[in-house]
């Protein structure tokens, strides 16, 4: 009885967070183009998912990581791999781009297989592979390029997909709304997704429930090993160029964008909605503060502080959700505990 | 399931203010909006090409924007310049960091009406006007071998510190400084040509084995920068400061010590503040129409006049920093 209660006040929070999450992003487009120039002209609109949809990519895949109670560090180094090895398939062995972008999609797969197979199999912590596999990956970029060879001169065709439109919205924006589908499917419609809220839960008892934990929690990994290599074709074809450095501190705007949505970095609970919320609120407040420039604000002609503010507010915006969510919890958990006393006397 | 609404109505929100809303273009004050991107946006060096810019910009009555990437990632350089697009620039100045990358975005930006030009390190030479050349190979060399004349009144050997001996830039300089030397000071005599790696504990250690090796040395010409403190500190430690001129091409803020100390000579380089200024005289003009390709000749204002070579404008010859005026700048 109390158990459900209690079930339906965490389903309202998650859904209160939500809430705020969208009124926050009201906010910051309220702000924008009040302040911005050009805020809400299509070709912006355009731009700020343009510039962010590898983000988006490696948010939605890792939420399913994160709710397994893991963590990916080494997706943003998996980006730079994978960039680097089409731009090599594609330039050196004269490879269609359309065959290089399934190897590479298929190397991030890999890539995420071994991080799988070290932390299921190894029984490795999440952080420790990751952080190990975060180096390995940049490394051998690096080595392969020498650290300063890039590929360029990719056909037009390929380049559309970072650079073109489709129905007036960027191609990569399409590519996005498929995982997005896909992804809400597999975490919210699937006993896969089930699974990792129980593992992430409580691992063990998942596994006493006859759940397969090791595959389970492996899978999440492939999906954002092979994720993370079809956002780094989209960023080769946004950019027109492969090189080593692609995809550097991706996978902390990623993360941020997952905890700002909702989900508990301890596992167990979150949403890819909650996801998507929190990639389009740190995707906008990016690009709007890029759009003021410090005259605008001071009234005179100093250098432009809002690449720098980006950081600042990003980072609050995380810490102010997440102890607005705490504070939010502890308050619905002391009206439930009071309900309860309340009911029981009436009951017995 | 009761969760897609949230994600619908977001999605809708904002696409339909997207559609909804046009690109009002341009700006409000009619004013001529001018977007210049450094390689990277807390570096010295661009700081003070920001300080001549804002100079020009406010001797032009325009606006003007200065935004650049504050780390490593390299489809920053793109990003903004795709959000200047949206907001409507007329033109846009760029160092460009990664020559490829950076030019799809400014061949869009051309696509869009908006003038490029490239100031610093150019980009590919179809997605720019024009670019403001710093200092040509020619310029920097003949510079050298002339400043170095001038301190050893024209006689004695010298030597030379490099990058590597097979670095294409520095080779070129060398040979506009051997070329410069045969033609005007037949009196002088370039004994050898070391390399130091890029590293200034290896540039000194050359320096003080050539001190040794050459005992009639007057010269010691240092053509990359962390060669010019190292063969400086040779020179120091040898006890040699003064009878061994010390020059070279690199950042007076990283020489000011040896420069004041009477060690070295001159330190060389182009007026970064003025590279700042023409960047944008010239962006304004392009915007304007008012410098076309096949020009010879550009007027910046207070700067005067700059050759124009193909598409190229040529900063002029390089600045020699000296004891007098080294004070006056801070890059």
């Amino acid at each position: 009885m109390t158990q459900q209660t209690n079930k339906l006040k965490l389903s309202a929070i998650l859904a209160r967070h939500e809430t705020v999450l969208l009124l926050v992003i009201l906010l910051e487009i309220f702000i924008f183009q009040s302040s911005g120039r050009n805020f809400l002209a299509s070709s912006n609109v355009s731009n700020i998912f343009r510039h962010s949809v590898e983000i988006g990519l490696l948010a939605l895949v890792m939420t399913p990581v994160i709710l397994t109670g893991g963590i990916d560090l080494s997706v943003g180094s998996m980006m730079g791999l994978c960039a680097v090895v089409f731009g090599i398939l594609v330039k050196q062995y004269e490879m269609s781009p359309w065959l290089a972008a399934m190897l590479a999609i298929s190397l991030g797969a890999l890539g995420g297989m071994g991080n799988a197979f070290l932390i299921t199999k190894m029984n490795l912590p999440p952080l420790i592979v990751t952080l190990g596999t975060f180096s390995l990956f940049r490394g051998l970029a690096e080595a392969l390029t020498k650290g300063s060879e890039a590929y360029s001169g990719f056909p037009a065709g390929f380049l559309t997909i970072g650079n073109g439109n489709f129905l007036g919205l960027p191609v990569q924006l399409w590519i996005f709304f498929a995982v997005a589908i896909l992804m809400w499917l597999l975490v919210h419609q699937t006993t896969w997704g089930r699974s990792l809220r129980a593992i992430g839960y409580a691992s063990e008892g998942a596994r006493y429930a006859g759940i397969s934990v090791r595959f389970n929690t492996g899978m999440a990994y492939v999906i954002a090993g092979a994720i993370a290599g079809l956002a780094a074709v989209i960023l080769v074809a946004r950019l027109g160029e492969a090189r080593a450095n692609v995809g550097i501190g991706y996978e902390l705007l990623a993360i941020t964008a997952v905890v700002l949505g909702g989900t508990s970095i301890f596992g167990g609970a979150g949403s890819i909605s909650g996801t998507l919320l929190g990639y389009i609120a740190v995707a906008i407040l990016n690009n709007g503060l890029s759009r003021i420039t410090a005259h605008q604000i001071f009234d005179q002609p100093i250098a432009s502080v809002s690449r720098e503010l980006s950081g600042i507010l990003t980072g609050l915006l995380l810490l102010v959700a997440l102890a607005a969510g705490v504070i939010l919890k502890s308050l619905a958990l002391r009206r439930a505990r009071r309900q309860s006393l309340n009911v029981k006397p009436t009951t017995t | 399931m009761k969760r897609i609404p949230w994600i619908l109505t977001c999605a809708a929100a904002l696409l339909i203010t997207g559609c909804n809303s046009k690109s009002t273009g341009g700006n409000a004050n009619g004013k001529l909006t001018i977007g210049l991107l450094p390689k990277s946006k807390g570096n010295q060096y661009f700081v003070t090409c920001e300080k001549g810019a804002r100079l020009a910009a406010a001797d032009l009555g325009a606006e003007l924007l200065f935004d650049g990437p504050t780390n490593t990632d390299p489809a920053k350089q793109n990003e903004i310049v795709e959000n200047w697009i949206s907001l409507g620039v007329d033109v846009i100045a760029a160092a460009c960091e990664n020559k490829d990358g950076i030019s799809t975005a400014l061949k869009k930006a051309q696509d869009a009406g908006i003038k490029v030009v490239t100031y610093d390190a150019d980009a590919q030479t179809d997605a720019r006007s024009f670019f403001v050349n710093q200092a040509t190979a020619q310029g920097i060399g003949e510079q050298l071998m002339d400043t170095a004349a001038e301190l050893t009144g024209g006689e004695g050997e010298f030597a030379i510190i490099t990058a590597t001996l097979t670095a294409a830039n520095t080779n070129e300089w060398i040979k506009y400084i051997q070329e410069r030397q045969a033609a005007k000071y037949p009196n002088m005599k370039l004994v050898e040509i070391k390399p130091s790696d890029d590293q200034k504990d290896k540039a000194q250690q050359e320096t003080t084995n050539l001190i040794s090796a050459y005992p009639n040395l007057k010269a010691v010409i240092a053509v990359c920068s962390p060669a010019v403190p190292g063969a400086a500190e040779a020179v120091k430690q040898a006890g040699k400061a003064g009878t061994i001129k010390v020059l070279g091409l690199g950042l007076p803020s990283e020489n000011k010590a040896y420069v004041k100390e009477g060690v070295t000579q001159a330190v060389i380089l182009w007026k970064v503040e003025d590279l700042g200024y023409l960047t944008v005289q010239v962006a304004a003009a392009a915007a304007q129409g008012k410098i076309q390709a096949g020009a010879t000749e550009f007027d910046a204002g207070k700067l005067g006049k700059f050759e124009i070579k193909g598409d190229n404008v040529l900063l002029g010859k390089p600045f020699v920093f000296t004891k007098e005026n080294i004070d006056q700048f801070d890059f």
